[in-house]
């Protein structure tokens, strides 16, 4: 549906007016998909950064934090930080293979991304049940419930960015995408290194401090 | 002038041509187009449709408020339609209205592009905003919603009405405002024509621009707190609610730190319509173009600081209260920029009083009513007497009703030519305009007295001594109904009868003017020229086709 010619491809041109008429604008990924992937993450940005407020307004009411009684937050939290750290590092190197036209680099880190989303998700699982075995639910008081929701948060998102890359590796499957034409990659890249800060700093509040 | 000419010659021929309504035909055609012009069009009818259906509501209230006792609607039904009623303005037609209809139809026009930045994600809004509407259908067909549209704790979270649903439908069509906002951010940045600098711009763009940032940042945070009333709802969480450690205000909070920002997404879109009529009709330059352009950007950055003037009343601090109130008494001065501006415009113009100037007029008139009512609510003290009563409900349906949807119909007339290619009566346009400014000071200036005596807003009954408000009130609402069945009948009437609209009824120099009424599908031909867009000198009158025309073109022709 797109088509790009290598002679097009320049990264920025310099007048975006006329050659941004879309959507057969000939410059992919455009100056305009990036940007707006930039206002689409503040967007999603807000709606995390609110979520942590609501957070730390609800903990400033309590003495103590963990409450009296309860247990600490499962360990196994810092296995899922690891994991998805590794899975940005993958991208990342999905990335330069895209832009360096190296296929079965493409190939071979996006499916490793994609693998580490899963078990990312599959850690958050584990550390779900490890609290429901000791019978800590989400409606078991303010502790519990903000703990579920905010994990639940960004575990949604990354159901959603796991079909996005799904998506994505797919495509690179088919040779689609190289080093003049990689808008779905580069989109990949920004929004999953944006869950992996996002869980960064709401492990550093949930768990750390 | 020979380059405003050449961006205009072919104008005629192409007027009875093709256009974007005869592009393509077929159902399928308009379900699965990209063209900016369709999507806004379809927007337009979907949200005149909510119009409708949030008026027979309003209607609904004011007939049971006729009199004293019970009329046509028991306590617990008159709950529902006063939110109902609430819900459907706001988020179906209010907060979607100008930016995503009529933006959406002259935004690219007005840059000179073929379409929006992401033409995809913009047929994907407008599902949303359907999807989102569809919620609200299905919320009044399964037995409505009582909690008034602010769905506050602890009460939404109690009452057995359908509050997921519209919950749900509301966190939708938040979704589709975001994309919306980001779209127009997008394209505003990247498809100006060459030539135009972010201060040639129409002061509409500045508006729409200001508004797309607010949509974007604001709108996540109504999200959130949606999330949570419905996790709230369905794990009894219980992060509102005292009982369990929760706090019933944070939902306030929550709340209005989007829905106030989201005030100033349903004004500013406004406020730029009227910055285009009254220079259009005033045939005078805009006065203070950067003064109008940097209040814009302003009241968006001040509208997120002042979030906490709704919540004078819930057990803020004094400390609190003070800094929110000195916040929003700033917010005027921003707004009064503009006012002031608009009548500078029209000092000395050469004023015409076709319909759209007789509703930027009226506009200019409410909204001011509107902003200076505002004064008293921000004072602290007046604002304990004067809190939930019905001078809040007058207050801001003088800048909702007052200022949005009077520039909706401004704009809604003035962009009619160009949306439809036919030109309305304008004996009954100005007709509709009167009465609808008639009925409008009818039914709410009585709530300002009825409101400052003490009358409670939301109450389905009332005392003996607030009856005479509330009938002359409940008159007024009845006279703009007909004023909307006029502006209904004649509106269609044109769409089959109507006179074939030329290029530029107006005399406006925006580029939407400059090509033919109905545009054709790819908006221009070529790049066009970009000039001043407030600049009339070099467009004059042509009586053979009743609009404007370069000046250079009647003397080749005449």
């Amino acid at each position: 549906m797109i088509h790009n010619s290598p002679v097009s491809c320049k990264k920025y041109s310099p007048e975006p007016v006329a050659s941004a008429l879309p959507p057969d604008g000939p410059v992919y990924p455009s100056r305009a998909g990036t940007m707006g992937m930039w206002i689409f993450l503040t967007s999603l940005a807000i709606l995390f950064a609110a979520s942590m407020v609501g957070y730390l307004v609800v903990r400033s009411r309590f003495e103590q934090w963990p409450p009296e009684g309860m247990p600490p937050l499962p360990a196994g939290l810092w296995a899922s930080t690891i994991v998805i750290m590794l899975s940005s590092l993958s991208i990342q190197i999905a990335y330069h293979c895209v832009r360096a036209d190296k296929q079965g680099g493409l190939i071979a880190t996006m499916l490793i991304t994609t693998l580490l989303g899963v078990v990312f998700l599959f850690t958050q699982g584990l550390n779900w049940a490890w609290l429901i075995a000791i019978n800590e639910k989400v409606n078991s008081g303010l502790y519990m419930s903000t703990f579920y929701l905010l994990t639940a948060l960004h575990a949604l998102h990354v159901i959603g960015g796991l079909i996005y890359l799904g998506y994505v590796t797919a495509r690179s499957f088919t040779g689609t995408y190289h080093s003049a034409f990689h808008p779905g990659v580069k989109y990949a890249v920004m929004y999953w290194h944006f869950l992996g800060v996002v869980w960064l700093v709401m492990f550093v509040m949930i768990f750390l401090i | 002038m020979t380059t405003i000419s050449s961006s205009y010659d072919p104008v005629p021929e192409l007027a009875h041509g093709n256009n974007y309504l005869t592009h393509t035909r077929g159902v399928l055609s308009w379900l699965f187009t990209l063209d900016h012009k369709r999507i806004g069009v379809m927007y337009l009818v979907g949200i005149l449709g909510s119009f409708f259906l949030g008026g027979v509501f309003a209607v609904l209230v004011r007939t049971e408020l006729l009199f004293q006792g019970e009329q046509v609607l028991t306590d617990d039904q008159y709950n529902q339609m006063f939110t109902l009623h609430g819900a459907v303005m706001t988020f179906l037609v209010i907060i979607p209205g100008i930016p995503a209809a009529l933006g959406n139809f002259v935004l690219p026009i007005m840059l000179g592009a073929k379409d929006v930045a992401f033409p995809r994600l913009n047929l994907a809004s407008f599902y949303l905003w359907t999807l989102g509407a569809i919620f609200f259908l299905a919320v009044l067909a399964s037995g409505g919603l009582d909690t008034g549209w602010t769905f506050y704790t602890p009460y939404s979270i109690e009452t057995n009405t359908a509050v997921i649903g519209a919950t749900a439908g509301a966190f939708i069509l938040g979704f589709s405002s975001i994309l919306t906002g980001m779209n127009f951010i997008v394209s505003i940045h990247q498809l100006r024509p060459p030539g135009m600098t972010w201060f040639k711009m129409p002061l509409f763009l500045w508006a729409l621009y200001a508004t797309a940032i607010i949509q974007v940042l604001a709108t996540p945070v109504l999200a959130i707190t949606l999330l949570l009333l419905i996790a709230e709802r369905t794990f009894q969480v219980g992060i509102f609610d005292p009982k369990l450690g929760g706090d019933p205000v944070l939902y306030q909070h929550f709340f209005w730190f989007y829905s106030h920002p989201a005030v100033y997404i349903m004004i500013l879109p406004a406020m730029g319509v009227i910055s285009e009529l009254v220079s259009v009709f005033s045939r005078k330059h805009i006065f203070g173009y950067r003064f109008i352009a940097y209040s814009s950007i302003a009241i968006a950055l001040f509208g997120f600081l002042v979030w906490g003037h709704h919540m004078f009343t819930s057990g803020q601090s004094n400390m609190m209260n003070m800094i929110f109130s000195a916040l929003t008494f700033s917010v005027s001065i921003p707004s009064a920029i503009k006012v002031f501006n608009w009548l500078a415009t029209m000092y000395k113009g050469s004023i015409s009083l076709a319909t759209p100037m007789c509703y930027a007029l009226i506009f200019i008139f409410l909204f001011g009513i509107g902003g200076l009512t505002g004064l008293f609510l921000t004072t602290l003290a007046t604002d304990i007497q004067l809190h939930d009563t019905y001078f809040v409900v007058a207050h801001f349906h003088y800048v909702m009703m007052g200022g949005t949807m009077i520039a909706f119909f401004g704009a809604l007339h003035y962009w009619w030519p160009k949306m439809t290619g036919r030109m309305y009566s304008e004996m009954w346009g100005r007709l509709a305009a009167f009465l609808v400014f008639v009925g409008f000071n009818t039914t709410f200036f009585p709530q300002f007295v009825a409101g400052s005596q003490g009358m409670p807003r939301r109450y389905a009954d009332y005392k003996e001594m607030y009856a005479g408000y509330h009938f002359v009130s409940s008159i007024g609402s009845y006279i703009m109904a007909v004023a909307f069945v006029i502006m209904a009948c004649y509106l269609l009437h044109s769409l089959f009868r109507g006179r074939k609209a030329p290029a530029n009824p107006w005399g406006a120099n925006t580029l939407e003017w400059h090509c033919s009424s109905p545009p054709p599908h790819q908006n221009f031909d070529e790049q066009p020229a970009v000039g001043d867009c407030y600049d009339y000198s070099g467009l004059e009158y042509d009586t053979a086709t009743d609009s404007y025309v370069p000046k250079s073109r009647t003397a080749v022709t005449t």
